[in-house]
Order: structure tokens, then sequence, then C-alpha cells
């Protein structure tokens, strides 16, 4: 059990590929639009990144570790309702925020008792928690947009810190906690040995059903905190909030390397692959594409990549046959 | 031994079913007297005809197993339909628009079914993906409009009735099912779909032909997608591109109320069919008390998670 843990080199092939990937749109699309390789539009696609890559975090953990959760987007949806509700009732904006992370940190909870304890698989249960979820925001909402929400919390995330933005900072910090946390805790370990084989790692001793539930409970925690994010740019709940973030999350997860089969994290690729998502939706926006393609070119890169993983994969296996 | 128990449990949950079915119905009338008349039966039973084609091949790809599910089903609907009206506008027959359905609907079936056994990518995230091509292509197609133009001969079938019961239920939802109740119950190929589900290795131990069983299936889901789209044209009097939106959802939930183990290997269609008639005449019920829609996807939500959670402690206890 002691080999799945991640002694490897810190920029692997996996990484480099992203990055050469991620140079090449740049490039491409700096030639096709003369709107693309601007000052503010790097602004806006870093800007466009925050929330995804806070969710795209959770979800590398859950994939590795064997899960799943397309409800995160409507979780991130439910935490941003309860700030703008706070918002909107002149609660200090430090409080609201952190109550929509508490939120965040519940639904998490919640998700994870009905998948750890109900015994139901992750897909399943969390496509059953996307209804109540959706139908939970469309109750809060009741029919109409929160929107015109007071610019205290957008003012409080301004602040810069020796010339960094705060969004930065958090991002950085929680991805160098969780790093740390998986390489140098058990509690990475563990979670990749769940990810491996649920049963040997239970029969190894690990405490499987904390690990799962935790990881979910981080994951929420998470979507929470992009929702701090979400508020403070865009400053409204409408009714479709975080309908096409999970997926999103997975594809730039599986791009990044973290394999869906559990067993293998990596965060790195995790941001080059939230990045190159995001370069290639604002690139293709710029050079003309309708948005309503957005969607069909997620899917599509999410099986393209998977296929040329399967087909060298199954190539790999035929020279091994062929040597033997 | 085994074929015996299963009888048994398909025979309990056809019973449970049939009594939430009739408390649902007490429970609607008691709310509001003039609900049920034939009028409102033709109407469940039309608004049957899509799901329980969807459900019927959701169900047969998570019996054979291999942690299979089809997420993709609702986005196959939507394409296979919008695609074939597409055709049609530009200039081909009229004639040709059915087949062109299922046709379209076969060919993504087995792009799934391809990803699934020959690329070996998990189905939970190769049918995600495909839903968001399949669907976000529907929508992008036509940017977003519905396409009018369906000829009379197809509105006449599609909105008949006989005896006040739909023609597309009769001569095709209702076929359906029982070929794949034949199917599954007295041939070898029934045979092996439960073995594959039961366990895939002792399956491929003895000589099934699992791969190619597998990709047949997510074909055959894909086809009667495709049919399910049809049908909506045909009903509708025009190609809508959302028309499959959360069919993956009510599916599942149809799946898993009729009995069908996640895992596979356990379950049968005729469960299935009940399940699926309990659940449209709930969202009609539902509908006709001016409950929102949206409220409707989270009731459905809350019943997969407690049909799951219901059988695992039934299934522990035993």
């Amino acid at each position: 059990m002691i080999n799945v843990l991640p002694r490897g080199a810190v920029v692997e092939k996996r990484e480099l590929l992203l990055l050469a990937a991620c140079v090449l749109a740049i490039a491409l699309f700096a030639i096709a639009s003369p709107f693309f390789a601007t000052a503010d539009n790097a602004v806006t696609i870093l800007r466009n990144s925050v929330e995804l890559l806070l969710i795209s975090l959770g979800m590398s953990l859950l994939l590795a570790m064997g899960g799943v959760d397309v409800s995160i987007g409507t979780v991130m949806g439910l935490a941003a309702f309860v700030i703008g509700r706070l918002l909107t009732a002149a609660v200090d904006p430090s409080l609201a925020a952190l109550a929509g992370i508490l939120a965040g940190t519940a639904l998490g909870m919640v998700t994870g008792a009905v998948v750890v304890f109900g015994r139901i698989p992750a897909i399943v249960a969390t496509l059953g928690l996307l209804g109540v979820y959706k139908a939970a925001i469309y109750l809060a909402l009741g029919g109409a947009w929160l929107s015109g929400l007071p610019p205290t919390l957008t003012e409080m995330l301004q602040v810069r810190i020796v010339g960094v933005p705060i969004a930065v900072i958090v991002i950085a910090l929680s991805y160098g906690v969780i790093w740390l946390a998986m390489r140098r805790t058990p509690f990475g370990l563990h979670l990749l040995a769940v990810g491996n084989s649920e049963e040997k790692a239970r029969l190894q001793g690990v405490n499987t059903k904390l690990i799962q539930f935790s990881t979910f409970v981080i994951s929420g925690t998470l979507a929470g905190v992009a929702a701090v994010f979400y508020i403070g740019t865009y400053r409204n709940v409408e009714m479709t909030i975080g309908s096409t973030l999970a997926l999103d999350a997975i594809a730039a997860v599986v791009l990044g390397g973290t394999s869906i089969l559990g067993g293998k994290c990596s965060l790195l690729g995790t941001v080059l692959g939230v990045l190159l998502l995001r370069i290639l939706q604002n690139g293709l926006l710029l050079v003309g594409v309708p948005s309503l393609w957005q969607a069909v070119v997620t899917g599509a890169l999410l099986i393209g990549v998977l296929s040329i993983e399967g087909l060298s994969g199954r190539l790999q296996l035929k020279f091994a046959g062929a040597t033997q | 031994m085994i074929a015996l128990r299963r009888m048994r449990g398909q025979n309990l949950v056809l019973a449970i079913l049939a009594a939430l079915w009739v408390a649902t119905i007490i429970g609607l009338s008691a709310l509001s007297p003039a609900m049920f008349n034939a009028g409102t039966l033709t109407n469940i039973l039309q608004f049957s005809t899509i799901l329980s084609l969807v459900a019927l091949g959701q169900t047969l790809v998570i019996l054979s197993g291999g942690a299979g599910i089809d997420l993709s089903i609702g986005g196959t609907v939507s394409l296979s339909a919008m695609l074939a009206m597409l055709a049609f506008k530009t200039g081909m027959p009229i004639a040709l628009v059915p087949p062109a359905c299922i046709l379209i609907g076969l060919l993504l079936g087995a792009i799934n079914g391809l990803l699934v056994t020959r690329l070996r990518i998990l189905p939970l995230i190769a049918t995600l993906g495909t839903l968001f091509i399949y669907s976000g292509s529907a929508l992008a197609l036509t940017g977003g409009a519905a396409m009018s133009g369906v000829p009379a001969w197809m509105l006449a079938w599609g909105r008949g009735t006989i005896a006040s019961l739909p023609l597309p239920f009769i001569t095709i939802a209702l076929p359906a099912f029982i070929v794949a109740g034949i199917v599954l119950l007295w041939t070898a190929w029934g045979r092996w779909i439960y073995a594959m589900g039961f366990n895939e290795r002792s399956a491929r131990l003895v000589g099934i032909p699992v791969d190619r069983v597998r990709f047949l299936i997510y074909t055959i889901s894909g086809g009667l997608g495709g049919l399910a789209g049809l049908i909506s044209l045909a009903w509708l009097g025009s190609g809508r591109p959302n028309i499959g939106q959360n069919l993956e959802l009510e599916s599942l939930t149809a799946a898993m109320l009729g009995g069908v183990a996640i895992v596979g290997g356990r379950g049968g269609v005729g469960g299935v069919l009940a399940a699926v008639l309990l659940l449209v005449t709930l969202k009609t019920g539902l509908l006709r008390l001016n409950v929102n829609t949206v409220w409707q996807v989270g009731i459905v939500g809350i019943l997969l998670i407690a049909v799951l959670i219901a059988d695992r402690l039934t299934t522990h206890r035993r």
C-alpha cells in the first residue's frame, strides 16, 4: 500500500504537455483575434477561473478518492444565496462570507452523509441531490433573481496584501495546504489508498468512511469559498447559478491527469487544466463561436482526452504483448 | 435458485409499486376531486411514453453491470429529434424522418458503447461527456429555437388514441417492454445480460462475449432514445432542443424505483414500467395542483435517494 505514496517528480510529463497546450492555444487565439492577447483579457480569463479553481481542487480530491460530485455547482449556488441574503440584510460582509463558507461545509456534510452512510454510488446520489438542490435554489429565490446586492463584500475583496489580490492568496493557500496534506500527511496516503481500492484500504486499517466523508466536506467548504468570490464579482444570484461548474471541474481535473479510477492526483495538473479550459472558452467566444457551443466544447475536450488515453493504453498493451 | 429469488423480489416490487400508485391516486383525488377521468389516463400514458422508452434503455444498461449508466440519454432524445428535423429542412424527404431519428439514436448510443467497451472509459464519465456534447449540440444547432413543420400524418399517429389509450404507447412503448421482457427472461441473451451484471469475471470466464453484448446494449439504449425523440416530434408537432432535459435523472429514478440494482444483475422491466407510471402520475397530479416543475425535479431527486437508502437497508437485513 506504501507504493501509492506520490514520490514522483513535482512536474511530470502531463503537466508539461498541458502547459504546451496552453501556450499553443494562447498563440493561436492571439493570431485569430486582436482582442485576445491584451492585459484586460488576461485579467478576465484569470477572474473567470477563480471559482472553477476552488471547485476543481475539491473535485481533484473526490475523483482521486474514487468519488464524484455532480451537484457541486448548485452547492456553490446555495452558499451564494446565503451570502446574498445576508448582504441585503446589511450584515457585516466578513460575517456573510463566513456564513456562506459554513453553508458550503454543511451541504458537503449532507452530500457526504448520503453517499458514505447511505452507501449509494456517488454519481447516483449526487445526481439525486442535484435535483434537490436545484429545487432548493428555486424555492429560495422564489422565481426571481437576487440582484443589485450591496457592494460591501466586493469592496472587502478588493483589498490587496503587498500588492497581491486576495483571490490569488486564498487560492494559493488552499492549494498549498491540500498539496502538503496530500504529500506529507497520512490523510493523502489514505485518500489515495481508498481511491485505489476501498476494500483493500479498509483491510489495511484505513478508516475509509471517515476519509470519504471528510473529502466531501472539504469539497463543500471549497464550494462555499468559491461562492464568496462569485458574489464579490457578480453581485447577483440567478436561477441557473453554477449549472455548468461540475462538468467544467470534472473536465479540468481529468485534463490535469488525476485518474478517474482513483488513486492518482495532480493538483498542478488541475490548475493547468482549469486555465486551458477557460482560455479555450474565452478564445472561442472572441473568434465568434456562440456561447451555446461551450458545453459541447467542454464535453468534447473531456471525451477527447480520455479517448487518447484509452487508445494509447491499448497501444501500450499491444506492444507489451508483442515483446513477450 | 437465484432466478426464483429474483422473481419473488420482482413480485414484491410490483406489489409495493401498485400500493404506492393507489395511495398516490387516492391522495391526489382527495386534494382535487375532479382530477382523475379518462382524459387524465390518456394524458398520463402520453407523458409516460417517452420516459418509459428512455427508462427501458437505462434499465438494460444498468442491468448489464460494469458500473453501467447512461447519463447521455436525454441528450440523445433531443439531438436525434433535432438532427432529423434539420435534415428534413435541408431537403430530406419527410417519410425518412422516422427512420432517421432511430438511426441517429442508434449511432449516438454506439458512440457511448465504443467509448465504454473499446476505450475503457468509465461509463459515468463517458456518458457525462456525451450528455453535454449531445444536449449542447441540440441547443446550439438551432440557437435554442424549436423547429416546426411536422406533417399531419405523423401528428395523427402521435396524438391519436384507441379507447383513450395513446397510439405511441400501444404501438411502441408497450411492445418494446414486452420484447425486452421476453428477451431478458427466456433467451440466452437475457441470461447473458444478468450474468454480466451479477459477476462480470465469471461471465467472461464462461465465454460470454461481454464487450460485444455491452456495446449492443448501449447502442440499443441510444436507439430507444431515438424512438423517444421521434415520439416527441409526432406528439408535440415540433422539435424542441430541451425535450430531453432531466431525463437522465428521471430514467435513473424509474429504474431504481422499479427494483433494478444499481450494481447490475438484479431487476426486471415490469417493475420499471410500473415505476414510470407511478412517477408520471405523481408528476401529472402535481402539475394539476399547480406545483412548479422545478419542484418536481426536487421530488424526483428525493425519491431516488430514498429508494436507494431503503434498498440498502433491506438488503443488509436479509
